[in-house]
């Protein structure tokens, strides 16, 4: 990892400078992000949305270090990580960052409180009591820890992975689409917990959505296509990321 | 339908692969063994039509019952011989003689016999070249008594010209003679390995015969006679002469053909032991496209119920799986068969380094090598995988709008009852072979069936036994130990297949090694028990004497030797069978080794008197004074009288007095010689006995303690040539563990995309891959030993007659044996654990 050379970023998590990702050369050749500078700030739950192929997974991909840019840099904290090798990579993943994906989001053989663990388990530490307990109050598991994937309901394995992004303490949490597979119920329970850990525990979150009601809980909605950010909308409601959706055109 | 097969193999060639090397290695076995022994057989062919090449007609005495060897049959009167040749359209004929001729090389060592290496004959020296199978390239043929003639490739090894002094031993003991002439066996320097030493006919019949008898007759017939009628002539010629009850003609096409034919059976026997471990392997890998088939369709589920729900009918699913084993069968067929080409050249360097040295000229593809290949390849395939063929046509199109759900099913009461009632059956057949008369067979079935019976229970045991397994690992090796763990136990009927594959290899190599340190412990128990000579002197090679009478005279004869006595061995048979007969000298066996007599004393056997071991005489239902019928090569039938019972097991079934060995057998050699010295094994006494045995080479002198060791050293010898044949089992075994983690890592790139990206490093990842193939092989390995040990078990119990009658666990071997599963794992999942490793964390996430 380099140091910046820019002065530190006062409240800022995490930020994409200059960043670019383009796949395949000559005529096929496709600008996922073009030139992209983004921040995001600490303690803030940022949104992310845009149309099919505007390149918003991409960019929480190479946020995340879960995908390379072509060229650019892309900070957490302080630091560089567009350099970092895969090595580097997956440890600042498993101790820094928090993740939780649409679906496929836990390991079958494991019960929901070693799926929550497992980023300590990986790094051989052991979560604090405490903290852990506030955690599994916050997602409500208290009785289900125990309980396989398998046993749980879609909405309650969703719960268990926004617990394991929470538990390590991360600087960032980043969330793709964490509602796509739930019903607008369990959507709304799962969008409240995240919204909690922001406001209660101080938490940030960068989230991708392309549903306005879950962009809606957002503290700012930064809107992409093409590969580059065409808009973006501070304290949002469903409402207002609509009517900003339908004015770009998306 | 057949295009979306084919492009589905295609798609997944490294599969398809791994699936294939199970069968190819098993069926390169098969193929292997085949050539082998066709390519040995063929050797042989030609040899003998070389040898017979001029012969017209043999006159010789009948068999009187077939042993090995050749020792069956009797010699006939050299006085026949100028009845023959007056006999019509006779052109030649001589007597033959064959006998036991260790060439001694310069520096006193014997040429040629060295363990269980090519024979060493003594011929009489026919002059006519037409009637000799050998003939002078150099010098000219023996013409005094002490003249003799050696093969090309013995005067080249230890270097002797014409004129040298030759040493010779022969049952005379050990002479000097001159050597006159270089000779070769048809066209080649020696017949394949074996040294010839071949003196003047009465010479010979002195040294290697009896005088006055020859071993045949060899005719040559005069031009435009054909044999038979030459055949016929010698008949009518013999008619009416003395001595010639006995005594038959066979024409020279008959006897090349009944020398091929024994030594297709001799060979037929070595064909099956090796095909065996074909059988083993092609079992082994059947459980590898079992397993294999099985994830594949469950893999493919979805697309398989799609097919259907666009139109594909049951039958087309249960085709579309079939035709891919076929093709797979075929592939491995074809290139298993290829590979044992080559297997066989490797297989023969193996049995050649175990002592087995086998001639064998260019090599011969016999049609029987690519039938075999081709049946057992494919067969083995498409049995395989029929079941999971049948599970894919029964995919119900709904699934193709379902999760396909991870089959965790293990338990029923239904695989409980059919499992255990195999199982049973299996060992019943095991025990019915190993007690009963029913014979091997049943015993290799029974094992078969035992091994389907376990691997039917397998999945009931595979989770909690592998979830044991894997808590000393959880506790090392903390969350990779615990995945690795959870991976082993989700599911476990795919564990317990890829482990039964093992756990087959296993079960035999524990069964051999607990079997072979069963019968090690009893070998040394009996001769503790038993030997009470400071020194034994053997025999090389299997259960031929080979000790001139002259070296025990000596050996008595040392100041401070005590008591030297030798033993010696022969063939009779005895109630219809074959059986190896000891002869010693009463007097003196008590003193060297303890019989443990029950009944009567050995030292007051008499010349017609037997000693017989108690099981045999229970089994006979023979008490002392029972007359028993020994019928013998050359004396045909004779009456002993049990005198005996003894109990002492390892030596041997029947004791006769040397008295009674010298009336009945012609060769008279001692097989081992027992030496009692002053003060026991010291420097000075080996060092004198060495020295008189020095004028005999070959025979090997011993302590006891040096015997002890040897004896246990040739099981160890075969235990290892046993090894090394599983080790084929086991490979495959390991492909299996391989494929199916390979196949298992496919199945779960989300998860592990999933875990890479919450931080598990490469490292963790492969680690935890690996223990999960460990878990697996230990399984396997567990399941294994514990089959191979009673197996053992059962078949020490039914050797107890035979003088198996110690059981030893061999608990440091099956420890190893447990460790190096241990390793093999980790070297099995070296693939699965990379490629696992290399996936790509977004596109495992994303796909």
């Amino acid at each position: 990892m380099t140091e910046t050379l820019s002065p530190p970023n006062v409240g800022v998590a995490a930020r994409a400078v200059d960043a670019s990702k383009v796949y395949g050369s000559g005529e096929a050749e496709v600008r996922a992000l073009n030139n992209i500078s983004v921040a995001f700030q600490t303690a803030r739950l940022t949104a992310i949305m845009g149309p099919s192929g505007s390149g918003k997974s991409t960019l929480l991909h190479c946020m995340a270090g879960l995908d390379r840019l072509t060229s650019g840099q892309i900070y957490l904290g302080d630091t560089d990580i567009s350099h970092a090798s895969e090595k580097e990579l997956t440890l600042i993943r498993r101790d820094k960052l928090g993740f939780i994906f649409q679906a496929y989001n836990l390991i079958p053989t494991l019960n929901a409180l070693e799926n929550m663990t497992l980023p300590m388990s990986l790094a051989g530490t052991k979560p604090d009591p405490a903290w852990l307990d506030t955690i599994v109050q916050t997602v409500r598991l208290g009785d289900r820890l125990k309980h396989r994937p398998s046993e749980l309901s879609g909405g309650q394995q969703q719960r268990v992975a926004v617990g394991r992004a929470l538990l390590s303490r991360p600087e960032i949490v980043f969330a793709d689409e964490p509602t796509g597979n739930l019903d607008s119920r369990s959507g709304a329970e799962i969008l409240t917990f995240m919204r909690k850990a922001v406001d209660d525990l101080g938490q940030t979150i960068v989230m991708v959505t392309h549903d306005p009601i879950a962009a809606g809980y957002a503290d700012r909605v930064v809107f992409l296509a093409d590969g580059a950010i065409v808009d973006e909308l501070a304290d949002p409601n469903a409402d207002s990321v609509l009517d900003k959706m339908k004015s770009l055109g998306a | 339908m057949w295009k979306v097969t084919v492009k589905g193999i295609l798609s997944k060639k490294v599969r398809f692969l791994l699936t294939g090397i199970a069968v190819m290695l098993g069926v390169a076995f098969i193929s292997g063994t085949f050539v082998l022994t066709a390519t040995i057989s063929n050797t042989f062919d030609g040899l003998f039509s070389d040898i017979y090449q001029h012969t017209d007609a043999v006159v010789r005495a009948k068999e009187t019952f077939s042993g090995n060897f050749g020792s069956g049959r009797g010699t006939i009167s050299a006085d026949l011989i100028p009845t023959v040749r007056k006999a019509p359209g006779v052109a030649l004929a001589d007597g033959t003689v064959q006998g036991l001729a260790i060439i001694v090389d310069k520096k006193g060592d014997a040429l040629g016999s060295n363990g269980q290496g090519a024979p060493t004959f003594g011929f009489a020296y026919i002059p006519d070249r037409q009637l000799s199978t050998i003939h002078v390239v150099e010098g000219r043929g023996p013409r005094t008594p002490n003249e003799v003639v050696i093969d090309k490739k013995s005067a080249d090894d230890a270097g002797y010209k014409l004129g040298d002094t030759v040493p010779v031993v022969t049952k005379a003991g050990r002479n000097d003679y001159t050597l006159t002439g270089i000779v070769k066996f048809g066209t080649a320097d020696s017949p394949l390995g074996a040294t010839i030493a071949a003196f003047t006919p009465p010479t010979a019949s002195r040294l290697l015969g009896t005088p006055g008898q020859v071993d045949s007759i060899d005719v040559k017939a005069d031009p435009g006679v054909t044999q038979d009628e030459v055949v016929a002539n010698i008949r009518t010629a013999l008619k009416g002469a003395p001595e010639t009850a006995n005594v038959e003609v066979i024409s020279g096409t008959d006897i090349t053909k009944e020398s091929q034919n024994d030594l297709k059976d001799n060979l037929s026997f070595f064909n099956t032991f090796l095909l065996i471990f074909g059988v083993v392997a092609l079992l082994v890998g059947s459980f590898i496209i079992f397993n294999t088939f099985s994830i594949i369709v469950a893999q493919r589920s979805r697309e398989l119920a799609l097919l259907r729900a666009i139109g594909a009918g049951q039958r087309q699913v249960l085709g579309s799986v079939l035709f891919e084993a076929v093709l797979v069968g075929l592939t491995a067929s074809v290139v298993g068969f290829v590979a044992g080409i080559f297997l066989a050249g490797g297989l023969k360097a193996l049995l050649g380094a175990l002592g087995l040295d086998i001639p064998a000229s260019s090599i011969v593809i016999p049609a029987s090598a690519v039938i075999w290949s081709f049946v057992t390849g494919l067969v083995v395939t498409v049995i395989a995988a029929v079941a999971p063929a049948l599970r894919a046509s029964r995919i119900p199109p709904i699934a193709a709008m379902r999760d396909s759900s991870v089959d965790r099913s293990s338990t029923s009461p239904r695989r409980a009852v059919i499992g255990g009632v195999v199982s049973v059956l299996g060992l019943a057949l095991l025990l019915l072979g190993l007690f009963g008369n029913s014979g091997l067979i049943y015993v290799g079935v029974g094992m078969a069936v035992v091994f389907l019976g376990v691997a039917i229970l397998g999945p009931m045991i595979a989770s909690p036994l592998s979830g044991a397994l894997g808590i000393p690992i959880e506790k090392i090796k903390g969350i990779t130990g615990s995945i690795a763990r959870e991976n082993a136990q989700r599911n476990p009927k795919r564990t317990s297949a890829t482990a039964a594959a093992l756990m087959i290899g296993v079960a035999l190599v524990g069964l051999i090694t607990v079997f072979g340190a069963s019968a090690r412990k009893s070998v040394d128990v009996a001769l503790d028990r038993s030997m009470k000579a400071d020194y034994v002197i053997t025999s090389p090679g299997f259960g031929q004497g080979s000790i001139p009478l002259e070296a025990q005279r000596q050996l008595a004869a040392l100041p401070n030797v005590q008591l030297a006595s030798g033993i010696r061995s022969g063939q009779a048979k005895i109630e219809g069978s074959v059986e190896q007969v000891i002869a010693a000298d009463p007097t003196k066996i008590d003193s060297l080794f303890d019989l443990q007599p029950t009944h009567g004393k050995i030292s007051q056997l008499t010349p017609n008197g037997i000693a017989v071991l108690d099981t045999v005489a229970s089994d006979n239902n023979w008490k002392v004074g029972q007359h028993v019928p020994l019928e013998f090569a050359q004396t045909g039938k004779q009456e002993f009288t049990v005198e005996t019972i003894y109990k002492q097991t390892g030596f041997t079934n029947y004791v006769i007095t040397t008295d009674a060995y010298e009336r009945n057998f012609r060769d008279q050699f001692d097989f081992q010689v027992y030496v009692n010295a002053k003060g026991g094994v010291t420097p000075a006494n080996t060092a004198a006995i060495k020295k008189v045995m020095h004028q005999f080479p070959g025979p090997k002198v011993q302590t006891r303690d040096e015997y002890k060791a040897s004896q246990a050293a040739q099981i160890n010898q075969f235990l290892n040539l046993v090894y090394v044949l599983l080790f084929f089992a086991i490979v495959i075994a390991l492909f299996g563990i391989a494929n199916t983690l390979g196949l298992s890592i496919i199945e779960r790139r989300h998860e592990l995309g999933l875990l890479r990206a919450v931080g598990m490093t490469r490292r963790q990842l492969r680690s935890s891959v690996r223990w999960e193939s460990v878990i697996i092989a230990l399984l396997g390995t567990l399941l294994g030993l514990v089959i191979g040990v009673v197996f053992a078990w059962a078949m020490v119990k039914a050797l107890h007659d035979q003088g198996i009658e110690q059981f030893s666990l061999a608990a440091p071997q099956l420890l190893v044996i447990v460790i190096l599963a241990a390793v093999f794992g980790v070297i099995a999942a070296a693939w699965p654990a990379r490629r696992a490793a290399k996936l790509d964390v977004l596109r495992s996430i994303e796909s």
